[in-house]
């Protein structure tokens, strides 16, 4: 390390445990841009340190990368990882020269970052990883100007950076299977239904990424987890879902606080609903089983750490048993409908919409989630609210939910969740409405402290 | 089982449906049901036959370029059926990508010029187009408000579009901005009419927030199909969701 690097990771350090220690604030991305300012080849300076693994994708890289965290240390290895929020160049720079490094028994200890995939390219040339975990790309909020194949090509630019790193990617999800580069490439997925249970269709319409990357015909799917996701094939060429490395063998339980499955056959449990999580949780494993974890201490980890899994708070409002999801793109919001369907008690129903920056300002996405879908679940009554309250109830009653209460004004909405005539209410909101909800139900003490 | 039922055609559903375009689907068949209309519903994709004669209503959707260069690929195949459902003044939406491609050509954000099937007679440039002297280089995004003078509906929506469309000599507007950009930011015009054709820049989608062209659409369908019935009285009687 020469004088020049020492300076800047002290200067960064420095700021980080007055930001941190005394400020008790936790900004890394301050430490990140002086220690930047001083050298910008930090990140080269202190590569030789640590095993690098770079997670990306558009959704589920804050939990897989807690759930590789996890389960490298469940391994005995030292991990550094970035803050969920911090997966920018200049954060994550704040996270690794602010660490402290040591080795455990011999084993190197292993960066874990969540990086966002226009930043990879940045981040892989200057420090080459050992692995790139890619969890899936589906098109984001849909005011921002994003196409998927755009933003597969900003991760492949990144992982030609480093043409030794593993790729290990979500065989589901055919896009992973384009690219021209020349690493090791591995798949995980989904195996859970045997081929006499098959059911080949083609391509669901409303999604994306379903062209094949051979011909560019429609891809059909002998199965399909969620979206684009399952096991797909050409009808025009041999081109199909590549040979999983790591495979969900089977799906055992789906309610919405807990999902059971087995991947390779070790039967697994994650405290929280969704099968978008069980693809995180096998991202997580597959990452553990490269690094030589054994299977029984990923399952350890898995469960060991419930806490990790809370993104999906549950509130008591006169005892009604109030969960809020967030929503914000098609996708997400089909997944929190699918996590409803595996509600066995009657439930209802708050749907509150804004079109604030932080929601997206187009509301069209609605039109793209199956609320029709509802009609298969316990839902017994709707309410409908927030800035966009009329979007929401006009999606609904075409929903075939004609009789939902409307709230305008989310002054009202603790009276809302009162009226319900259920014990189980789900709150699924856009941003800002979640933070106008949370400020009624803490104005209403409901909970406590600020956000 | 209802009585009617009209033939809906969905053109690449499967690859052209950015921004909710499916809820115009929705939309149309929310109406269609409450006066006892039933709504077929077919995608018609790559590679599949578009046959002129088999549909009451056409929905050809916006997309992301990569699968739009795809589609205009495709769309050549079927142009010819195309052209002759429009000039036998079958109902059609267009919306985006759809709306561009129906005409002779669009210019995509990278230069990229993609032919259209040139049944129309507009034609589509990109943001970095020199000649534009409204917002270059720059996406026109956010809430949009026109007027269609002919009818005096006022409808309203969100466009999100980086191509700028110039409608041609025998197109009308679907409306005259109050406010928003529409098809270029320059010439006050949002969307096209010709024929039973409607394009439009809109996602919202336009047929969810403006009911009264769901409905004028829809009674253009079912009347085509069954003339001797009165649809505009049956479709007049349920209410329509405008906000
Ligand atoms: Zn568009």
């Amino acid at each position: 390390m020469t004088l020049k690097n020492s300076l800047a990771k002290a200067t960064a350090k420095s700021a980080y445990w007055l930001l941190h220690d005394v400020l008790h604030r936790g900004g890394t991305s301050l430490p990140g841009k002086l220690a930047v300012a001083i050298d910008p080849d930090i990140l080269k300076s202190i590569q030789q340190d640590f095993d690098l693994v770079i997670v990306t994708g558009t959704n589920g890289k804050t939990l897989t990368t807690a759930l590789i965290t996890r389960v490298l240390e469940a391994g005995g290895h030292q991990v550094i990882t970035n803050p969920s929020g911090s997966n920018m160049i200049q954060g994550i720079t704040g996270t690794l020269v602010t660490s402290r490094v040591t080795s455990n028994n011999g084993k190197k200890p292993i960066a874990v970052l969540e990086v966002d995939e226009a930043n990879v390219e940045k981040v892989s040339s200057a420090i080459k990883p050992r692995m790139f975990v890619l969890t899936n790309i589906f098109r984001d909020q849909m005011d921002r100007y994003g196409e998927i194949y755009t933003t597969y090509d900003k991760i492949v630019a990144g992982i030609r950076n480093a043409p030794q790193a593993v790729v290990l990617s979500n065989g589901d999800s055919p896009i992973f299977t384009r690219g021209d580069f020349p690493n090791e490439r591995l798949y995980f997925g989904f195996n859970h239904v045997s081929p006499e249970d098959y059911q080949p269709s083609k391509a669901p319409t409303n999604t994306d990424g379903i062209l094949s990357p051979t011909d560019d015909s429609v891809l059909h799917y002998d199965f399909i987890t969620y979206a684009n996701l399952g096991k797909y094939f050409s009808v025009t060429d041999q081109f199909a879902r590549p040979n999983l490395r790591y495979q969900v063998t089977a799906v055992t339980k789906l309610t919405p606080k807990y999902s059971e499955f087995s991947i390779d056959n070790t039967p697994l449990r994650i405290e929280i609903g969704g099968l978008y999580n069980i693809y995180n949780a096998l991202a997580a494993f597959a990452v553990g089983r490269e690094f030589e974890v054994p299977a029984n201490a990923i399952k350890a980890a898995f469960e060991s750490n419930a806490q990790i899994f809370g993104r999906q708070e549950a509130i008591n409002v006169d005892g009604k048993d109030v969960t809020i999801v967030l929503i914000k793109n098609p996708v997400g919001t089909n997944s929190v409908i699918d996590m409803m369907l595996t509600e066995n008690d009657d439930f209802s129903l708050l749907a509150l919409l804004n079109a604030n920056y932080a929601d997206g300002i187009d509301t069209s996405w609605i039109w793209d989630a199956e609320f029709e879908k509802l009609h298969a679940s316990h839902l017994q009554a709707i309410a409908t609210g927030g800035e966009r309250y009329r979007d929401m109830q006009v999606r609904l009653k075409m929903a075939g939910f004609a009789d939902q209460s409307v709230y305008e004004d989310l002054t009202k909405v603790v009276d809302a969740i009162k009226s319900l005539p259920t014990q189980k209410v789900y709150i699924a909101a856009t941003y800002t409405a979640m933070l106008q909800l949370r400020e009624q139900l803490r104005s209403a003490g409901y909970i406590k402290g600020g956000f | 089982m209802a009585d009617y039922t009209i033939a809906v055609a969905h053109l690449y559903g499967d690859l052209m449906n950015t921004y909710g375009d499916y809820g115009n689907i929705i939309a149309l068949t929310y109406y269609a049901k409450q006066i006892g209309v039933d709504v077929d519903y077919q995608l018609v994709s790559l590679g599949d036959d578009f046959d002129a004669d088999q549909y009451d209503f056409v929905l050809f959707g916006g997309g992301q370029d990569y699968e739009e260069t795809i589609v205009a690929h495709d769309l050549q195949d079927k142009a010819t059926e195309v052209k002759q459902y429009i000039e036998n003044d079958g109902p059609l939406l267009a919306v985006c990508g759809g709306f561009q491609l129906l005409g002779h050509y669009m210019m995509m954000a990278d230069g990229t010029k993609v032919d259209g099937i040139g049944v129309m007679d507009h034609y589509t440039t990109n943001m970095h187009d020199p000649k534009l002297t409204v917002r270059n280089n720059e996406r026109l995004t956010g809430n949009i408000v026109i007027k269609n003078n002919e009818t005096g509906e006022e409808y309203h929506g969100f466009e999100n579009h980086q191509g700028r469309t110039f409608l041609g000599e025998s197109e009308r507007a679907l409306g005259t901005i109050v406010s928003g950009n529409g098809n270029n930011g320059m010439d006050q015009t949002e969307g096209v009419i010709y024929r039973n054709v409607y394009g439009s820049y809109f996602h919202g989608p336009i047929f969810t927030r403006n009911g009264n062209l769901a409905k004028r659409v829809l009674t253009t369908a079912l009347t085509r199909k069954y003339p001797s019935i009165d649809w505009q009285s049956k479709l007049n009687a349920i209410p329509t969701e405008t906000f």
